[in-house]
């Protein structure tokens, strides 16, 4: 019985001990833009590891002052573009999946599928023929197209959710509303999509740290000034001054961190739980 | 079913419908054409039949950026579900220390890979942390160029991509061994089942459908790479670690070759379209196997 307790004592060691070793290797990275972020550039490469005493704000200055590359402006491109766009992908595509949900027959399936199947493009395939059509269509790229273009690519997955999440719910609700005299639009918004605000969480985190980190599309979509085409665009002047690097990073990254940290919980559900049904 | 009530107009998935067909399905569509055709974007579009995928699979740059693809992908979904599985397992029961490590974990996963690859870039760069801490230790005969030659940098590239998607896979994995019911290892233990018996009889016959959603999530997003090359290495040095995106991209968007682009865009689509299928069907049949 000892023995048994020890051998167990020794596994955990040995269990906390690889979870350390991958902790460190995961926390690295994050730590040495943290703490570089608050020194000169001429000290990080003689002492990376070391912390920032005192700490410099002149990096922070820099990518606040840039003219070229402003952080402040980033972020408000970015801001914009996540708010709005998510609201659109819920709205619109809540709907539809309403209509997925309760629509028998044929057509129902059909449209089911046609939805669904955009799940599995590889997005690199629309950027050239959408870039031509736009342009055909006297569209500018600007950041309101930017918006458009980055709902359609969310729209198969967030109808997948709320479609799932229809389904499993009972109609009983409906057909009283309908039988109070509601009409369909009405019972959807007063009585369905409160229902549906767990499935919303989860849809609004996927969209919308996807808008927040996109990096092709605002690219390749016009070279819409988001936070992370405005970072890859404004490193190539100071290639080698890491302060100036790290300080764009840890702007472009403490928000969704410190969104992270205050729900957890969400995120990680947020971004597996459409796995997990796929 | 429901004479009586009347059914739903197509008026509410109309708005999604008319987005999606507009910017997403017609754009496929036109790829498929254009992938038919010579054409640089402004003058004359020419038809030129299957020319473009005979030219792709003899193009050695196209060789190349496929074979880069297949390396980063095989090494990396291998060792984030085998090492992810792993380390669920060591996480699964709820305590504090494991709670901590999987939030920390998963961090990488909410962070935008162009910023956590410029963090990297700072660290393995010839100018960059790494080779400094190798010259301040007295470790000069180390330092190395890990960026600029073909190897080390896909190396360097299959460990960022391990680092961004580790912990997301760990979290896939840590979901499905949560649907095992406890009493089934009591049963496996009451029978004399070892830790590794316990493994193969009762967890992995259980986790088969969460292991198939985390390996086709891996596949899918490793051979789109992307991100991780372009601020890495930027394909370079010359050609010699292009992936299949970035050939596309660098095609379409730097030659102007939209045809050429756009064929070799087919033929990803395609395989990762039957390679979700694939996957699928052989892990539904596995699971009724096991």
């Amino acid at each position: 019985m000892r023995s048994f307790k020890r051998k167990r004592q020794a596994l955990d060691t040995l269990q906390t001990m690889i979870l350390l070793v991958v902790g460190i290797f995961i926390a690295l990275p994050i730590y040495l833009t943290v703490i570089n972020t608050f020194k000169p550039s001429n000290d990080i490469i003689g002492d990376p590891l070391g912390l920032p005493i005192p700490p410099v704000m002149d990096n922070i200055v820099v990518i606040i002052e840039n003219p070229y590359a402003n952080i402040v402006k980033m972020y408000g491109n970015t801001i914009f573009l996540m708010v709005t766009g998510t609201f659109f992908t819920i709205v619109i595509s809540a709907m539809a999946a309403y209509y997925l949900a309760r629509k028998k027959g044929r057509l129902g399936e059909f449209m089911k599928i046609y939805f669904l199947a955009g799940i599995m493009v590889p997005y690199v395939i629309v950027y050239l023929p959408l870039c031509i059509l736009l342009k055909k269509a006297g569209i500018p790229l600007n950041v309101f197209s930017l918006i458009l273009v980055m709902v359609s690519s969310s729209i198969s997955f967030s109808v997948f959710m709320y479609t799932n999440y229809i389904t499993t719910l009972p109609k009983e609700l409906e057909e009283s509303a309908a039988i109070d005299g509601a009409t369909k639009t009405q019972t959807f918004w007063k009585i369905l999509f409160p229902i549906l605000r767990p499935c919303t969480a989860a849809v609004m985190i996927f969209v919308g740290m996807g808008f927040w980190n996109d990096f092709q599309t605002p690219l390749l979509m016009g070279q819409i000034q988001t936070i992370t085409v405005g970072i890859y665009s404004a490193v190539g002047k100071y290639s080698a001054d890491w302060g100036i690097v790290f300080a764009y990073v840890f702007f472009a990254t403490v928000p969704v961190v410190i969104a992270y940290l205050c729900a957890q919980k969400s995120f990680v559900s947020g971004l597996t739980v459409g796995a997990i049904k796929g | 079913m429901g004479k009586k009530k009347k059914g739903i107009s197509f008026g509410f998935a109309l708005p999604a419908f008319v987005i999606y067909t507009g910017l997403l399905v017609i754009p496929i569509m036109m790829a498929f054409y254009f992938s038919l055709t010579k054409w640089n974007g402004f003058g004359k579009m020419e038809f030129v039949g299957i020319k473009n995928y005979v030219n792709a699979f003899r193009d050695s740059r196209i060789f190349h950026a496929v074979e880069n693809t297949l390396v980063i992908s095989i090494v990396t979904v291998g060792f984030v579900n085998v090492f992810g599985l792993f380390l669920a397992i060591q996480v699964n029961k709820l305590s504090l220390r494991n709670n901590f490590f999987r939030v920390i974990f998963f961090i990488p996963f909410v962070l935008s890979s162009v910023a956590v690859s410029f963090v990297w870039k700072s660290i393995l760069s010839y100018t960059g942390l790494l080779n400094g801490i190798l010259e301040a230790v007295g470790g000069s005969e180390w330092i190395g160029n890990w960026l600029g030659k073909r190897e080390s940098a896909i190396v360097c590239i299959i460990i960022v991509e391990i680092w961004r998607i580790l912990g997301y896979h760990m979290m896939l994995y840590l979901a499905a061994l949560q649907t095992v019911p406890e009493e089934l290892y009591e049963a496996c233990t009451v029978d004399g089942g070892n830790a590794w018996k316990k493994f193969r009889n009762v967890t992995l016959p259980l986790i088969i459908p969460g292991m198939s959603v985390s390996v086709l999530m891996s596949i899918i997003n490793e051979l789109r790479v992307y991100d991780t090359v372009k601020i890495l290495t930027d394909g370079g040095p010359g050609y010699d670690t292009e992936t299949i995106v970035y050939n596309i991209i660098a095609q379409g968007f730097t030659n102007n070759m939209v045809g050429y682009s756009s064929a070799i865009s087919v033929v990803l689509f395609i395989v990762i379209g039957s390679v979700s299928v694939f996957i699928m069907y052989a892990m539904r049949k596995k699971e009724v196997e096991m």
